[in-house]
């Protein structure tokens, strides 16, 4: 699991089905400082992370084939949880 | 999965039995500075090592796609493949806001 920050969505027609309905965000990997750490990667959400929020990114394929409902499904990052972020009321 | 541009296709005239008529791209994926320029392509390959794709969604030299790595690739198929990247979407929009404290 990789702390991250949502810095986007991507939008796509032509995919894998089981992507269907699914947000696809992108997460950019971040240290404890907030400062970026390798490349950002493409996750599902189920939680509706906002921009710039920071979450929690699994990269367990078995997890994400089964919150998609489809045992044939290539996904693998999913939005796991939304950090809690002390400056917000 | 990760966002990455097109650059070429690879054909092959003898594949495993699983791979026969598959179709596959050349893919430099993109870096935190590519996001920026959206679909656009961006002006040259990025520092990330290319890789070649298995597509069947169609996807063509040019266009941005996104593909997922590893293990979970070969989950679409029916049979045991060896596949460790698969093209999952063809990208239409890509909205990104890099976070500039």
């Amino acid at each position: 699991m990789l702390l991250a920050r949502v810095e986007g969505n991507v939008v796509a027609t032509r995919k894998h089905p089981s992507f269907e309905g699914w947000r696809l965000v992108i997460c950019q990997p971040i240290d404890k400082e907030g400062a970026a750490e390798g490349v950002p990667q493409v996750a599902i959400d189920a939680y509706g992370a906002g921009l710039h929020q920071r979450v929690v990114i699994s990269s367990d394929g078995a997890a994400a084939r089964k919150a998609v409902g489809d045992e044939k499904s290539p996904a693998r990052w999913m939005v796991v949880g939304v950090v809690d972020d002390p400056n917000e009321s | 999965m990760r966002l990455g541009t097109v650059i070429g296709r690879v054909t092959l005239s003898v594949a495993v039995g699983s791979l026969q008529g598959a179709r596959w791209l050349i893919v430099s994926p993109f870096n935190r500075e590519h996001f920026q320029n959206g679909t656009q392509t961006p002006a040259g390959m990025s520092n990330e090592p290319s890789l070649v794709v298995y597509d069947n969604l169609g996807g063509s030299v040019g266009q941005t796609i996104g593909f997922v790595e590893g293990r979970e690739a070969a989950c679409p198929f029916e049979s045991p493949t060896p596949i460790d990247a698969i093209n999952a979407a063809l990208v239409d929009e890509i909205f990104y806001t890099p976070f500039n404290p």
